[in-house]
């Protein structure tokens, strides 16, 4: 099969700065040795096209999408949704599927869970290359979260990703005098 | 006298558009607009300055659901500036990952357009998600074919969505002996099933044309024999793959390209005068509504010879195989006929694959400047990118994707069809507007909706 049981999408286009979150933390994920029942993919924009319709229930239990989403809360704050909490139109295949959403059609057979990033800058409709420094920093997090949700324990690369995450904090401290 | 009704946004298809029509009393469409609502967004300018292997991975983040087509066409247009030739290896891996997007696509298509149609011998419209019969089993067999370009598309080219195998020079690595026969299996396994889905399609798309009237949201429309039907030119570089400024014979001429500005092809303002509440899905642009599409769109139109050209599987079937049915239902037709094609097509490259045979170019040249283009044959047409390389640095970029060929040529084959079809004869083309959506997550009150903080 083309997904496995677990399937992590990181969604959103690198092209618009913030908005590359996602395929960021993919890229992250990618350089660790997952279980083979982990299928790792990089969206971009196509996750509607490529995945969301494609995931047969009978193989694949849970979908885990990372992105970014605008909730209010400081940049590269992280929140975890379900597609309940998710506005209409938010993985619409932009007007594909008669205006339903894909995501809607599985949610009750597949587990979905959204991990969403504040972000900072999104730069559409002109492009920019590069995420913003709050919304990098949250990467570390997310994979570490990420590997907690697949159940992945590799005794060290969990603290490693929390040492990582205390050094970019102290470093953005040390760096504006900020407090976070 | 003329009426004016608005279609916005056009429904089943990538991205953001919308048609503007000028209609008569009988609602027969005098002149179409059909528009990108997608702002510009410069990927040309991004691209300067980038070296050869950035601006591939730019270009294939333009849109959602092209990614393999623009991919391949900037890393050629790269290795023809710099005029690099690859391995055949490398060759015969970048032709099966194409046509594993292909597959993909011409399916994908199929369930963007079976609600038009009707079951044969019945009155009821194809719903692609019914659990019911006949349809469940159509749509299970478009669902596997689905799955089984993606994955031939992944061991081609390292990931099914943004290819990471492709590289200036060549591939980064062959598959083993093993990928090999498990592409073939897998080619082997979607040929039957796409003759299977071929001929069913073919037979739902001429028992819809064949009909004297159609339904459109509950409205009797209609059928006209010659639906779709244009004058305008045909474009295709190759029967399946590309060609190149690098090739012995280039398919394509640079000089007989030109592109003008949409003001100069589109109406100018005008005034919503013809509002219809019942068009799916919930109605058509209310009456009084200004539109400008002259100001609105926002494409340029490319011609070839002096005219808008359509690109896509009819063009390519009409320039190598003598295809010569014409209108929406020869170019729904065509798409299909591409099914079996791609399939024995890739069958033959998966054949001619030596999995130990390299897929690096030895001497990889950092480039002096010289102009070079490349065409990729996308599922929806023809898609050129064009490029200067200096000192691995690119100079300039451009990208001519497929719709954009396809949006004037679209327009003209509006005229003289009853507007409540006007999203049928675009939808023949399968146009990609490209887009990026992008989540909000606040209620009305402004005030955040997420359950849980991860801390």
């Amino acid at each position: 099969m083309l997904y496995s049981e677990i399937v992590i999408a990181g969604c959103g286009n690198p092209l618009f700065a913030d908005d590359g979150f996602g395929p960021a933390v993919i890229e992250e994920l990618l350089k660790l040795s997952l279980p083979d029942n982990v299928s790792v993919v990089d969206a971009g924009l196509g996750g509607p096209h490529f995945i969301f319709t494609l995931l047969d229930p009978e193989v694949t239990r849970k979908l885990v999408i990372i992105d970014i989403a605008d909730f209010g809360a400081e940049p590269g704050t992280l929140a975890k949704f379900r597609v309940e909490d998710l506005p209409p139109g938010s993985y619409r295949d932009a007007h594909s599927w008669d205006l339903t959403e894909p995501l809607q059609r599985i949610k009750d057979l597949i587990d979905i869970t959204v991990i969403g990033c504040q972000p900072a800058r999104v730069t559409d409709p002109e492009m920019e290359i590069g995420l913003s420094d709050e919304v990098s920093d949250a990467i570390p997090k997310t994979v570490r979260y990420v590997l907690e949700m697949v159940g992945t324990d590799y005794g060290t690369t969990g603290q490693h990703l929390q040492e990582e995450e205390r050094q970019r904090s102290s470093a953005e401290t040390c760096g504006t005098g900020k407090i976070r | 006298m003329s009426k004016v009704v608005e279609i916005s946004p056009t429904t089943r298809h990538e991205g953001h558009s919308k048609l503007v029509l000028k209609v008569n009393d009988a609602g027969i469409i005098e002149t179409g607009n059909w528009c990108s609502i997608t702002p510009v967004r410069g990927v040309e300018k991004l691209a300067v300055g980038k070296t050869p292997e950035q601006v591939p991975k730019i270009a294939s983040r333009v849109c959602g659901i092209c990614p393999i087509a623009h991919n391949l066409a900037a890393t050629e247009a790269m290795e023809a500036s710099i005029k690099c030739e690859i391995p055949k290896d490398a060759k015969m891996l970048r032709h099966i990952l194409q046509l594993a997007n292909r597959l993909h696509s011409i399916a994908l298509h199929n369930i963007l357009i079976l609600p038009d149609y009707y079951i044969p011998g019945t009155e009821t419209k194809i719903n692609p998600f019914t659990s019911e019969e006949p349809v469940r089993s159509v749509a299970k067999r478009i669902q596997r074919l689905r799955e089984i370009g993606q994955t031939i598309g992944q061991i081609a080219g390292g990931d099914c969505i943004h290819p990471r195998n492709t590289r200036i020079g060549g591939m980064y690595r062959n598959c083993s002996p093993q990928a090999k026969t498990k592409m073939y299996d897998l080619a082997k396994e979607g040929l039957v099933l796409a003759h299977q889905q071929a001929e069913f399609m073919i037979a739902v798309i001429r028992n819809y044309h064949n009909r004297d009237t159609v339904d459109v949201g509950g409205m009797k429309v209609p059928m006209p024999k010659t639906l779709g039907y244009h004058n305008q030119g045909y474009l295709a570089t190759h029967a399946f793959y590309g060609s190149s400024s690098l090739d012995e014979c280039p398919t394509w001429d640079i000089n007989r390209f030109k592109e003008v500005r949409p003001w100069d092809w589109y109406m100018g303002e005008m005034e919503v005068t013809l509002e219809e509440p019942k068009y799916p899905i919930g109605g058509t642009t209310k009456l009084g509504t200004k539109v400008n599409p002259q100001m609105e769109a926002c494409t340029g139109i490319p011609m070839y010879d002096g005219q808008p050209v359509e690109v896509g599987p009819r063009a390519r079937l009409v320039t190598f195989k003598n295809y010569d049915e014409k209108g929406t239902a020869g170019q729904n037709i065509a798409r299909q006929m591409e099914y079996q094609d791609c399939l024995y097509e890739m069958i033959d490259c998966i054949d001619a694959l030596n999995p130990d045979g390299k897929v690096v170019a030895d001497y990889i040249p950092n480039g002096d400047g010289s102009l070079g283009w490349a065409s990729n044959e996308a599922p929806r047409g023809t898609d050129v990118h064009i490029t200067r390389v200096k000192d691995w640095k690119v100079q300039y970029f451009s990208m001519l994707v497929p719709t954009t060929w396809n949006f004037a040529t679209c327009s003209a084959a509006l005229k003289g069809a009853p507007w409540q079809l006007a999203e049928v004869i675009m939808r023949g083309y399968d146009p990609c507007v490209s887009c990026a959506t992008h989540m909000i997550v606040l209620d009305e009150d402004n005030k955040m909706v997420a359950q849980k903080l991860i801390q």
